[in-house]
């Protein structure tokens, strides 16, 4: 049983840094623009398939990995310099933003499945031979996804705490109006937002489909409510928090599996935001009424 | 007097006029084309559901229309998207019954949506050939529900005997949390009981996750030597690829379902050629001999392959397209053999025409089935799938055959289970 215990906790771990690099993305977009942005997963959706496509032309699929986080900023940036920026410009509210990137999101959703004729296809890249420790088996491949989003991690907190960029980031973050007064180009700031928190979530699709070993049209789709919940949960703009929370939700839904009642995984997972969400009731929008957007 | 002549003959004319006029209405009424609905899930997941059935209906309505239709009424087909979905099948069911003239049938109704509107057309008194697994209906209460496909439970049966064939002693049951996935594991479970095969891990996945690796690892350490598995392609290639990652890939029986060209996709993809041949079974109806009927049905296919969206070959092969196919067929005849195209009527002669019975005339084809019917005989209708012998429950399946596939899908027969061996294991508590 300890056996077992030992092995979910292991997967949760993997399937955590999946999580993590996607909700790095989402939290840093969602706390400098407060938009609660609901196509994140159809761009994770466009990532995975531009990598899927670099495998099918047989090209390495590292190849596959970086142009798949390209495709998500460029995606991303299209989304929310083309399409949001004229809606904040006229003033619209934050509900009505989420319901726009709703209605982006499908658009993107059901563009893929015609081209991609609703079929799924299959991603097997990488994988290797499993790896024994005790009662863990693990792909070498996942250790990879585990590193990677340390890696990650410890790149976007460092871009945030030591850089100029990262500085002006956060403190558009905080106070966009008194940022721009300081002299801060709060527009590129939130270009270059759009642009690593596009390339997170392109780069989560492509990490997402490496371990599903599989895309089709909804792939991102059913991975965001895991998401937004690990953003939520770490608190917004929180990136430790984003990888705390990520940790809880991917351990607690393995461990949950692990004791045979995979049905309950997901369930058990967001248990736990229900539950800090009645402890915390302001997580979403920061417990303050009055934020705007900033695009 | 002359102009009362004139009346009378003006009358006379008026009323000839009229009855010409009748009679030309009732002929240009008799000669309406009949609609049959495809009410199945055309988008979403399990849009292949919808596939399955044009792959199977379009041929069969394009080879009783090749014969000059029912009853001199050409068919044509109605496509009315469940989506998969109770939710938006119950409307679009409501739609079609209120908007559509001469609705004669509906083939399909899949798994999902079923327990809905199985009884809103059977209400409507609008037969269906369906091949929905729910082994609610292996009793169904539903005169106008007709079933040629065996039930769930009997594939769950045919599995449990396949493995006690092969010598398998220690089974994992891994199935989808869904319902159409979950339609052969009661039955499976049971027969395992029954035959005294130890079921040593009972997984069930929920579509949609970024993994399954504590299922798998789960299954890993219960050391089974065969795995019996359902569940929609996305679930099954995720887990599947997982599995052979973490080397755990014993052989794999996967039930009727799993021989889509979705599922056959993904896990080929997700274990590779050479695994998927070297592990995966499954266990299906088993095929009928080659006959004049599985020809008949190989040429509607060709003659409507624009319609049917998917290769030649592929429908041909594909096991529920048959079922659709003799399902239209039999229906077809049952028409012609109650000289009726009202539902009310003609529903009843479905087991006439394909029952065997002393006597009768076995036909293979619509238009042998018309001629012989117009002769004054009995007929047997002997489909593309083979017999069809419907019970008291409107229910007609036969033996059942262990596969395994080629890379290009082709079926390899490994051994059949006979319905006798089938009905012979008494299962309990599967509803």
């Amino acid at each position: 049983m300890s056996g077992q215990l030992i092995a979910s906790i292991a997967d949760g771990v993997v399937l955590a840094a999946i999580l993590a690099v996607a909700a790095m993305g989402f939290t840093l977009q969602f706390s400098l623009t407060n938009v609660l942005n609901l196509s994140f997963g159809s761009v994770m959706t466009v990532g995975a398939f531009v990598a899927y496509l670099i495998a099918v032309v047989h090209l390495t699929p590292w190849l596959g990995i970086a142009l798949g986080g390209v495709a998500g900023a460029v995606t991303t940036v299209v989304l929310g310099r083309g399409v949001l920026r004229l809606y904040a410009r006229r003033r619209t509210q934050l509900f009505e933003m989420m319901m726009v990137t709703l209605g982006l999101s499908l658009i993107i959703d059901y563009t893929v499945q015609a081209i991609s004729h609703n079929n799924i296809y299959g991603y097997s890249v990488l994988q290797g031979s499993a790896l024994s420790m005790g009662p863990i088996r693990v792909t070498p491949v996942q250790v990879g996804i585990v590193i990677l989003a340390l890696v990650v991690l410890l790149a976007t907190w460092g871009s945030l705490k030591f850089t100029r960029m990262g500085k002006a980031l956060r403190a558009t973050a905080v106070e966009p109006g008194l940022a721009r007064a300081c002299g801060i180009p709060t527009g590129r700031v939130v270009l270059v937002t759009w642009v690593a928190s596009g390339f997170l979530c392109g780069l989560a699709g492509v990490v997402f489909v490496i371990s599903t070993q599989s895309v089709d049209y909804t792939t991102g789709e059913g991975f965001l409510p895991l998401v937004i919940a690990a953003a939520i949960l770490g608190g917004v703009g929180n990136l430790w928090g984003a990888v705390g929370a990520s940790l809880v939700m991917g351990i607690v839904t393995e461990v949950v599996a692990g004791l045979g009642q995979g049905g309950y995984s997901t369930v058990a997972g967001f248990a736990i935001l229900v539950v800090v969400l009645l402890l915390r009731p302001g997580a979403v929008f920061g417990g303050s009424e009055d934020r705007q957007l900033v695009l | 007097m002359q102009p009362r002549k004139l009346t009378l003959g003006a009358a006379l004319a008026a009323l000839s006029g009229l009855l010409l006029a009748a009679c030309g209405s009732t002929a240009a009424t008799s000669k309406a084309t009949l609609t049959v609905g495809g009410v199945i899930a055309i988008t979403g997941s399990s849009s292949f559901e919808g596939g399955n059935l044009f792959e199977g209906v379009y041929p069969a309505i394009y080879e009783i229309n090749q014969a000059g239709g029912v009853l001199g009424h050409k068919l044509t087909l109605k496509q009315v998207d469940t989506r998969g979905d109770p939710a938006d099948a119950l409307p679009a069911v409501q739609q079609m019954l209120a908007t559509t003239s001469n609705l004669v049938m509906v083939a399909g109704v899949d798994t999902s949506s079923a327990p809905t509107i199985v009884p809103v057309l059977n209400s409507a008194h609008i037969p269906m050939t369906t091949v929905a697994g729910e082994s609610v209906y292996d009793q169904s209460p539903y005169p106008y529900f007709w079933r040629l496909f065996p039930p769930d439970s009997a594939n769950g049966t045919a599995m449990a005997l396949w493995a006690k064939k092969k010598g398998y002693t220690r089974v994992a049951a891994v199935f989808g949390s869904d319902p159409g996935s979950q339609g052969d594991l009661p039955g499976n479970v049971q027969s395992l009981k029954a035959l005294h095969i130890p079921l040593v891990a009972n997984i069930t996945l929920t579509p949609g996750q970024s993994s399954y690796q504590s299922q798998v690892n789960q299954l890993i350490a219960a050391h089974p030597d065969v795995i019996m598995t359902e569940a929609d392609s996305g679930t099954a290639g995720t887990f599947f690829g997982e599995l052979k990652s973490l080397g755990g890939l014993v052989p794999i029986i996967g039930t009727q379902a799993m021989d889509t060209p979705p599922e056959i996709s993904a896990i080929q993809s997700a274990l590779g050629p050479t695994d998927f041949q070297k592990y995966m079974s499954m266990v299906i109806s088993a095929p009928s001999q080659v006959t004049p009927a599985v020809t008949a049905f190989n040429n509607a296919v060709k003659g409507d392959a624009s319609q049917i969206g998917v290769s030649v070959s592929q429908a041909q092969q594909n096991p529920f397209a048959v079922v659709y196919y003799d399902g239209m067929i039999a229906m077809a005849l049952a028409m012609v053999a109650a000289k009726s195209t009202d539902p009310k009527v003609f529903n009843s002669y479905m087991s006439k025409v394909c029952n065997p019975g002393p006597g009768k005339t076995v036909v293979y084809t619509f238009a042998q089935g018309v001629k012989a019917l117009n002769q004054g005989k009995q007929i047997q209708y002997f489909g593309a799938s083979g017999l069809i012998d419907f019970n008291k429950y409107h229910n007609s399946y036969g033996n059942q055959e262990a596969v395994s596939l080629t890379s290009s899908g082709a079926a390899v027969p490994l051994g059949t289970i006979s319905v006798q061996a089938i009905e012979a294991v008494k299962v309990t508590g599967v509803a």
